[in-house]
């Protein structure tokens, strides 16, 4: 700041040295960068690059997904569409491939191809209506949603029948990119060498606070926007504060391994919040990799009913002891984990051992009141 | 950091390598790499300076001392979202709104312009109930989807034409260069009731307004000064049909116009709209911007029940620079200073425009400045390659300028705030050679229009061997695109 900050109709080393960085993390052909200043502007690129490159218009995106505050964006996220404007004939929603609670549980034989016929169907359904799909959008692990993981499978095999389909594949990382799922850097890269999404969106973590966001791509969908010869220019997008501050960030994120602090703090806490669910009926399921961790609380664990009321009290609970947690997933019912990354063992112990307590007290004041009928 | 990390070749080959090509650069042939800036002047990798006349962003003036210590000292102290409390947050809207008429209480803060006004249209949608937006021709309000709806001056780009139902355009009040000029009794009025017939027209297809929006003075559209009283009379049509007014300050606020802190200001104090936006200047540079509406539209926004919650937006590193960008307009009477060197400018461009024939018109308000270059006086013909050649040779004089406005014919004037009246006669000095060169060389019949023709086509010839094509606002590409790019699919 001392220095410059100034746009990026200038040269500048910082964005193009920041540019270098981000693509060494990521899979070859994801090498063309945009950068911009929050996830829903990146989000909205994204759209108008897939847009430009398919000359399709038709959105898929999952139920609960949500992308972004702006008014496209708006448009495809069920988690604001249903209670706002309602669905446009352009989206298409598809089922959440959520293995706990949803359409095929852990108990079905295959539910990384049932999901995914799910919106091989759907694909047909756009297709009979004689629409065609620009896009698939996907968060690389839904959070908003409620922790989701995907089953072993489903996204490759969903971004084949979008690309069959004459689509792309996009990978919102916003919440879940550098390194936060402590094996990769990218959530997608979980699903293999082989899987690489056309166009990957990042924020949030980027900056580490600093409204920063970023767009890769490949070399062909740029060249397809470029064509019409109208510039994108982003006034602050690409600055070079904000490069500086990118660059500062993957530095230690690297120096500090904190992408190992994930792996082996996020496994520790995870161990210890199945230990839990052993011990409190109301933990219906834990799930996660790193330190994208989800506690999802059911009244019931054969009807699955959603613990609502118990999530919001816990999380009342553990604020008055300091401890700040929040609640998403449709029903407000997932408690969910995603701390900054130098999270300690320590850490992950105080809060299991409060959650534990808390929890405790809801069964003795649950009893109590059994006692009284 | 380091001011250098690679040579300037190296700089140029990883951007054409990692950087969308429709980032387009300035000067794409022989392009300026910024190492460092200060006040209004910038430093390339050899520390040559350049005067900057462009970058209203930069507001108070580049790399200010006190805005970089208001945000280094609050990174280091916390940078979190808004669903906490604190102090700067609140502290900022409240100078924020002292600035603005009191009925504009409640303040949004996103991260970009663009953001602003995609938030202000949602903002009129959901207060109204109603879908259509008027925008002026050559208006430019933002690169996200819903914006370029709303941006003529984009959507006219594109090769397909884009108009969206929703969408109703009226002509720019350009008296210069629009529907009604100087000449006519009463442009306001004029101009005013193209915007009453629209909304009538909207009425007979069954259509319902929700917004007008406007750039206080359009930038893009040319450096446009609206005249006097055209708001008022286009709220009281909008306001009449239901909608809101909406004034877009991206470009132009905090003290710029120099008489006044708002642009819309420069209307009358019987103006004042529904909702304004702001960015660019806000926090120079830093990522930020704010939307301030009323308590009647925000109520009708927060009646949805859905939250609006912005990452960054509002997070007090943004708060503090914010607050540090206006405590330096005061100490600094930057506004002041804008009014005198502004006036001042505008005095000796008004001295050139006596001894020059490319000058068709000087017009601007403060440091917001425009210079509009004919080829004929009469005719006003624009004279888009002259403008080019301006600027170009004021950069190779170290001084920056860009051209915009529908015709690329106007040179824009908008430079840190801290401009002095020794940098204004540096420019006014070097346009004044330049000018004549350029007028020399027309004017010598064929031989020279020959030699201009020469000129151009060698220009041309340079650009399309380096893959280079102009774009409106004299910026142009790093990189060649092959025509078979545009098809290619990875299955």
């Amino acid at each position: 700041m001392d220095l410059l900050n100034t746009n990026t109709r200038f040269l500048h080393d910082n964005i193009v040295q920041y540019a270098d960085r981000l693509s060494a993390t990521l899979p070859k052909k994801l090498c063309v960068f945009y950068f911009l200043n929050s996830g829903s502007e990146a989000n909205d690129l994204a759209l108008r690059l897939a847009r430009q490159y398919t000359e399709n218009q038709d959105i898929i995106v999952l139920d609960h997904a949500y992308h972004g505050h702006l008014t496209s964006l708006i448009d495809i996220s069920p988690y604001k569409f249903r209670k706002l404007e309602g669905q446009k004939e352009w989206v298409h929603v598809a089922p959440l491939p959520d293995t706990y609670r949803g359409l095929y549980r852990q108990d079905h034989p295959d539910p990384a191809q049932a999901y995914a016929d799910t919106v091989k169907d759907l694909i047909d359904e756009v297709h009979q209506k004689g629409r065609k799909i620009a896009a698939l959008f996907v968060e690389s692990l839904p959070s908003v949603a409620g922790q989701i993981i995907f089953p072993n499978g489903y996204l490759p095999k969903i971004a084949k029948y979008v690309r069959d389909a004459g689509g792309v594949f996009v990978a919102d990382e916003i919440q879940t990119g550098f390194g936060r799922v402590g094996s990769h850097f990218w959530a997608f890269q979980l699903h293999g060498e082989d899987f690489c999404p056309d166009i990957v969106t990042m924020g949030k973590p980027i900056g580490n606070g600093h409204p920063l966001s970023c767009v890769v791509t490949t070399e062909e969908i740029a060249g397809a926007f470029t064509a019409n010869r109208v510039e994108y220019f982003n006034t602050f997008g690409g600055n070079p504060v904000s490069c500086a501050i990118g660059l500062a960030v993957l530095d230690v994120i690297e120096k500090e391994d904190l992408r190992g602090n994930a792996v082996r703090v996020g496994s520790h806490l995870k161990k210890l919040l199945k230990q839990l669910q052993c011990k409190h009926p109301i933990i219906g399921d834990v799930r996660g990799v790193g330190f994208f961790l989800g506690l999802e609380l059911v009244k019931d664990r054969v009807t699955l009913t959603p613990a609502t009321e118990e999530a919001a009290l816990l999380i009342k609970r553990m604020k008055e002891k300091h401890i700040l947690l929040s609640t998403d997933g449709p029903w407000e019912s997932v408690v969910k984990f995603k701390p900054p990354m130098c999270f300690s063992i320590e850490d992950a112990e105080r809060l299991v051992e409060q959650i534990d307590l808390i929890l405790t007290e809801f069964e003795e004041a649950a009893q109590q009141e059994e006692k009284k009928k | 950091m380091a001011t250098e990390i690679f040579n300037k070749q190296k700089t140029i080959d990883l951007r054409k390598k990692h950087i969308g090509p429709s980032c387009k650069i300035f000067f794409g042939h022989d392009p300026i790499k910024i190492v460092r800036a200060s006040g209004q002047y910038m430093y390339n990798e050899k520390n040559e300076q350049y005067l900057d006349c462009i970058n209203n962003v930069a507001h108070v003036g580049h790399s200010h001392p006190e805005v970089v210590r208001a945000g280094a000292e609050q990174m280091k102290l916390l940078n979190t979202n808004s669903r906490f409390l604190h102090d700067n947050l609140v502290q900022y809207a409240q100078r924020l709104q002292a600035t603005l008429p009191q009925k504009l209480s409640v303040c949004y803060f996103v991260n970009s312009g663009s953001e602003a006004n995609d938030l202000a249209l949602r903002l009129a949608w959901q207060h109204t109930g109603h879908k259509d937006i008027i925008t002026l021709d050559h208006a430019y309000h933002g690169h996200v989807s819903s914006l370029i709806q709303i941006s003529p001056y984009k959507f006219h780009q594109l090769p397909q034409p884009q108009n969206s139902e929703h969408v109703h355009v009226a002509p720019s009040p350009d008296i210069y260069r629009g529907k009604y000029r100087e000449d006519h009794p009463d442009p306001a009025t004029a101009y005013a009731d193209e915007v009453k017939d629209i909304i009538g027209k909207a009425h007979a297809k069954g259509r319902k307004i929700a917004a007008f929006i406007a750039e206080s003075l359009q930038s893009c559209g040319g450096q446009v000064i609206p005249p006097v009283g055209y708001f008022q009379k286009v709220a009281q049509h909008v306001r009449n049909a239901g909608g809101i007014f909406i004034v877009d300050e991206v470009q132009v606020g905090f003290g710029r116009v120099g008489t006044h802190f708002w642009a819309f200001q420069l209307q009358g104090e019987d103006f004042v709209p529904d909702i304004v936006t702001m960015g660019k200047p806000i926090g120079n540079g830093h990522p930020m911007s704010c939307v301030v509406t009323t308590k009647e539209v925000a109520e009708s926004f927060m009646a949805s029940g859905m939250e609006y919650f912005n990452t960054f937006g509002g997070n007090p590193v943004s708060c503090a620079i914010g607050l540090a960008v206006l405590d330096v307009i005061k100490k600094e009477d930057l506004q002041g200073n804008a009014l005198r060197v502004g006036g001042y400018l505008t005095e000796q461009l008004e001295k050139l425009k006596e001894r020059h024939p490319l000058i068709g018109d000087i017009r601007g308000c403060g440091l917001f400045i425009g210079v509009e270059l004919v080829k004929d006086q009469i005719k006003r013909t624009p004279a888009t390659a002259e403008a080019q050649d301006v600027i170009y040779r004021l950069k190779e004089q170290r001084i920056l300028l860009s051209t915009d406005g529908p015709n690329r014919n106007v040179l824009k004037f908008k430079p840190p705030m801290c401009f002095t009246t020794e940098d204004s006669d540096l420019v006014v000095d070097k346009m004044d050679q330049i000018l004549t060169d350029i007028e020399k060389a027309l004017d010598l019949g064929l031989a020279a229009s020959k030699d201009t023709q020469d000129m151009q086509s060698k220009r041309k010839g340079f650009l399309e061997d380096n893959g280079h094509e102009l774009c409106p606002n004299g910026t142009s590409d790093l990189h060649h695109i092959p025509k078979s790019n545009k098809k290619q699919r990875t299955k």
